[in-house]
């Protein structure tokens, strides 16, 4: 209906009111965000460390060289690998089925959503205490309870492999809510009219659900796991308190090695080191997801 | 038999599978709401349970005696009180400033793509790094600017940990919005802002809620800013506990009791949420 | 009438003046950090004298674990925001030599600590630094053997475990009988103890498992086979054939000890104790002055506390060393602007307030002077007289054979490092030399990036103090 002026006209004030509206949130980004991040690229390449008053040395990649050389890094990194890539599958189908749950309203929907939120609520410093009182060998529910339908009770927090199942078990509890959530808004979203038409198509409810329902959520489905798959990577303060990144170091995280190092070696040099390398490593994952989604989603109509 | 018949057969089987579909919809919630829950409720009969109740054998299920004390000695003597006000405060006003700022700045980038998927990754990318390596720095500067142990320190650190992730989620909320809707109220006549504000973020604001939601409970629960930038002054809820949870000595009655107190804030949140959540649903009608 | 009231309005502007006089002097405000909780509750008391000295105390309570990253960014920074600071010895050499605390020394005049009463052992190793004094004794943590009394003195035990042992029950003074002992108490349930028959599976050793502190539970053994943390060359010494050998000790004691002890922190070892899950077990202190408490305890009046296991000497003596994890030192940052009056907080904390504190409940400090193990009647109200005796008599001799914690620069790297080692080691993930020679190799590392001169001259120093106590020869 436009002539091509008025397009054009159109265009121009939709660039300057999108560059407008950006403009306060970035500089606060800029401002408060990518300025110590800078700053931590930077001293991942000084050999230094506040645990002396040594000034720091430029020293090139030697953090790396070092980091990489380090069993404890590549263990750690092992650690992180697996409760992301057993983890993150787990939280998202878990959460899936919660969230299709509770998408049909019915009395006391309102209450039941909020109580499934609880566990993110939290702090995870509590819950890493809870968990390890629920999780004891001797006075933790969780072996009574096993014990009455049989089976034995297990020393969930002494065994490598047991203890690496207690943080996956104690994450998805914490986390699997925050995504049935998002989910949740996701599915709000879509208005009515879509399962009507589909009904009328004679569609049925596993059909609706994989062909109309699924697509449609897809975008905010790729969001949230990829949040949950940088977060996870992040966790710490519970981890640190159900096993100190123990027995040995079966449960050593990069989060936790990253402030062991950052923090108690106060070796602010090859923390950064880690830093960056878990951001690139983030990186690559976060990118090879979006290609993987992208590519599904080609075809799709946006 | 008759057509009526038959289909008055056929409509009572599809209720009978309807009621029992609803049925086991509702086990299965429970089932969940159970497991999810049993943890809390450990800590909610903690509240309640003398000292020696929890490392006990067989574990207490239920406790001898049911009176407030830990929640009074938690609110007094261990300092909950203030915790839970400093902790509302940095919590409330954090939430505020993240989505003042995000809401614009999230707009623009789905809606316009300014900076197209660049930009969009790095903002995500600001996720990526562990928060343990900007302290120093930040300490330093907090520090120059004598904001240490002040409610305003927190105000800043929080906006580092809970932009980006505000940005990138509403980002994805606003995508989802249709362009034409826009473009219908531009051919009336009204302004950008004014499309903007009438049209388009009412739609978002199932994903703006949800946002400002988990933007509250990341601030809620923060803990290694708060412990390295606050001393006493603006202590929050997780430094309390924490500091609850000593060495030696662990006052578990008092701790569950603090717990349950700190979680009310958001339970009440999100019961409010659910409005907006409802609102966004017959909002989506105009989408249709 | 003029002149009546004159003078009493004359002799109110006195006294006002007077008054006004008197509390014009400065109001001092000074803030005290600590872990928080209980440990903090002497500064509570303390309050109330100080306000009465014009001294204003604030507190900083910060989380148990994060004591030292919290000091050492707030040293690092340069905040001066503490002035008198309460933390753990083992952080004390970094702190001094890196000039954020000061020598005392010369503070003694404004309120004498009375450096004398503190048990030798403890004050030379883990208050002072370079031949000066850096800090005082607040909490005197040290390590002990604690076992169930009844099952040591039961007729059919000591049959039994003469039959099978060919040697007497008792409280073991060596590893070897530990590990005889040990092994002899590791029942099932349903199986007999002492004439009663077990409901639960009972063991016969339990020591803490957990990261963070692991380490001392192998330092008791190590330090016993005469171990040292480096030679006097900074070699580290933690692979050698002692702490080898240490490790393999403890490998051996694992095996009859619960299944979790993995796990076991400060709360589950006490509590597998004191719900009567263990023959016996080594830990801080303070669990004696729990065990009489019948809500805490299934052991009440049975909770035996004794000498850390030794080795045995050629000359038939016993050498034992107890390692002191943790514990409590207070000391003044240089960058105070109140000095003397942060040091007579310091020293009515550690020495008026000592005995109260050390006998309280509400607070998790033990005994480290002389004065308060002679204080047999303080500390009856934990137990009768008998075993008050045996308590203080036990602790402080575990106490002046303490194995410190490591406490040159960099000690908290050092023992972090080690705790790994002794922690993979006995989960089963590394074999014991394997683990050591990592920990020692990164001992190497740490020394190198921390002036490694510096680190030996101040190792050395801190040898002489184990010299004159009789734990190093050269």
């Amino acid at each position: 209906m436009a002539g091509t002026e008025r397009v054009m006209a159109i265009e121009a004030s939709q660039k300057r009111f999108a560059r407008l509206t950006a403009l306060p949130g970035m500089v606060v980004l800029v401002l408060l965000v990518v300025g110590p991040l800078v700053y931590m690229f930077f001293n991942s390449f000084f050999l230094k460390t506040l645990a002396t008053p040594v000034p720091p040395r430029f020293a090139w990649f030697e953090n790396y060289g070092s980091l990489f050389a380090d069993h404890r890094f590549w263990n750690a990194f092992l650690n992180s690998m697996i409760i992301m890539v057993i983890g993150i599958p787990i939280q998202s189908a878990l959460a899936l089925v919660i969230a299709l749950l509770l998408n049909k309203k019915f009395p006391g929907s309102r209450i039941v959503v909020a109580l499934f939120l609880i566990p993110v609520m939290i702090t995870p410093v509590v819950a890493g205490f809870e968990w390890k009182i629920i999780l004891d060998d001797r006075f933790g529910p969780l072996n009574y309870v096993l014990g009455l339908v049989g089976v034995s009770p297990q020393a969930w927090l002494a065994q490598p492999a047991l203890a690496m199942a207690s943080i996956l078990l104690m994450d998805t509890w914490q986390w699997t809510p925050f995504v049935t959530l998002v989910l949740l808004a996701g599915l709000a979203a879509i208005p009515k009219q879509v399962y009507e038409a589909a009904s009328v198509d004679g569609s049925s409810a596993s059909e609706t659900l994989w062909r109309v329902t699924m697509p449609l959520l897809r975008p905010v489905f790729t969001l949230v796991i990829l949040l949950r798959i940088i977060f996870i990577f992040k966790v710490f303060d519970p981890v640190q308190i159900l096993t100190g990144g123990g027995p040995g170091v079966a449960t050593e995280t990069l989060s936790v090695l990253t402030y062991i190092i950052g923090f108690k070696n106060f070796n602010v040099g090859m923390s950064a080191t880690i830093a960056v390398v878990q951001l690139i490593i983030i990186t690559i994952i976060a990118k090879l997801f979006i290609r993987l989604v992208m590519n599904r989603r080609e075809g799709t109509p946006s | 038999m008759t057509t009526t018949e038959l289909r008055r057969e056929d409509l009572a089987r599809r209720q009978r599978i309807r009621t029992l579909l609803g049925v086991l919809r509702f086990a299965l919630i429970l089932i969940f709401l159970l497991i999810f829950l049993f943890p809390v409720y450990w800590i909610g009969i903690g509240a309640f349970k003398v000292e020696g109740e929890f490392y006990h054998y067989p574990p207490v299920f239920w406790p001898s005696q049911f009176n407030f004390a830990n929640f009074g000695r938690a609110m007094t003597v261990f300092g909950g009180t203030q915790a839970l006000t400093t902790s509302l405060v940095v919590a409330v006003v954090n939430t505020g400033l993240v989505i003042a700022f995000g809401v614009l700045l999230a707009y623009s980038m789905g809606r316009f793509k300014v900076g197209g998927e660049n930009m969009s990754f790095f903002v995500l990318s600001l996720l990526f790094a562990p928060p343990v390596i900007a302290t120093m720095p930040l300490f330093i500067i907090f520090k120059t600017l004598r904001m240490l142990d002040t409610y305003p320190v927190l105000f800043l650190s929080y906006i580092l940990i809970n932009m980006p992730f505000a940005v990138w989620v509403m980002k994805g909320f606003f995508e989802e919005i249709p362009q034409s809707i826009e473009s219908a109220a531009l051919l009336d006549g009204y302004s950008r802002l004014h499309a903007f504000w009438k049209y388009i973020l009412p739609l978002a604001v199932p994903g703006i809620a949800v946002t400002a939601l988990f933007v509250f409970i990341f601030s809620w629960n923060e803990f290694l800013f708060a412990l390295i930038f606050t001393r006493s002054h603006a202590q929050t809820l997780p430094i309390t506990l924490a500091g609850m949870t000593g060495g030696h000595q662990i006052p578990w009655g008092e701790i569950s009791a603090l717990s349950l107190i700190a979680i009310t804030p958001g339970i009440l949140l999100t019961l409010f949420f659910q409005k907006y959540l409802v609102r966004g649903l017959t909002f989506g009608a105009v989408k249709g | 009438m003029y002149g009546r009231t004159r003078f009493p309005l004359l002799l109110a502007a006195a006294l006002l003046f007077a008054a006004k006089g008197t509390v014009a002097e400065e109001k001092v405000t000074l803030t005290v950090y600590g872990d928080q909780g209980q440990n903090l509750t002497p500064v509570e008391w303390l309050k109330p004298l100080a306000a009465a000295k014009g001294i204003n105390l604030e507190i900083v309570g910060v989380p148990f674990t994060a004591v030292y990253e919290k000091l050492k960014t707030e040293f690092v920074g340069g905040t001066g925001a503490y002035d008198v600071v309460i933390f753990y010895p083992a952080y004390m050499g970094e702190f001094a030599e890196f000039g954020y605390i000061q020598p005392l020394d010369g503070l003694f005049s404004i309120h004498n600590p009375k450096m004398d009463d503190v048990v030798p052992a403890y004050r030379d190793l883990y208050d002072m630094y370079n031949g000066k004094t850096y800090a005082l004794p607040y909490d005197g943590d040290i390590l002990n053997l604690y076992y169930m009394q009844h099952i040591f003195s039961d007729a059919g035990e000591k049959a039994a475990f003469k039959a099978k042992f060919g040697q007497e029950l008792a409280v073991p003074k060596t590893w070897d009988d530990l590990a005889k002992v040990a092994q002899f108490f590791t029942r099932k349930k349903g199986e007999k103890l002492a004439g009663k028959t077990l409901d639960q599976d009972f063991y016969g050793f339990a020591f803490l498992g957990a990261r963070g502190f692991a380490y001392a539970w192998w330092g008791n053994i190590f330090g016993s086979l005469g171990g040292a943390y480096f030679d006097k060359n900074m070699k580290p010494q933690i692979n050698a054939a002692a702490g080898v050998e240490a490790l393999n000790i403890q490998k051996k004691l694992k095996e009859f000890c619960p299944p979790d002890v993995m796990n076991y922190g400060y709360t589950e070892l006490m509590n597998a104790y004191l719900q009567g899950r263990v023959a016996t077990m080594i830990q801080w202190s303070d669990v004696w002055k729990k065990a009489n408490d019948p809500k805490l305890s299934k052991i009440v009046h049975d909770a035996g506390i004794s000498q850390m296991p030794g080795v045995r000497q050629p000359d038939g003596s016993i050498y034992f060393r107890a390692s002191a994890p943790v514990g409590r030192v207070i000391a003044i940052p240089t960058t105070t602007k109140h000095p003397k009056e942060a040091f007579w907080v310091a020293s009515m904390l550690s020495l008026d307030l000592g005995i109260r504190s050390v006998t309280s409940n509400d607070t998790g400090e033990d005994p480290y002077r002389i004065s308060q193990f002679d204080n047999t009647q303080a500390f009856e109200k934990f137990g009768s007289t008998a075993e008050a005796k045996n308590y203080l008599a036990v602790v402080k001799d575990n106490l002046n054979h303490i194995f410190p914690d490591i406490n040159i620069p960099g000690s908290a790297e050092y023992l972090d490092a080690l705790d790994v080692a002794v922690t993979s080691a006995l989960s089963g993930a590394s074999d014991s030399a394997a683990a050591l020679n990592t920990a020692a190799a990164s001992w190497d590392k740490i020394t190198q990036s921390l002036d490694p001169a510096r680190q030996k001259k101040i190792y050395n120093a801190m040898l002489e103090a184990w010299k004159k106590h009789g734990f190093w020869k050269d």
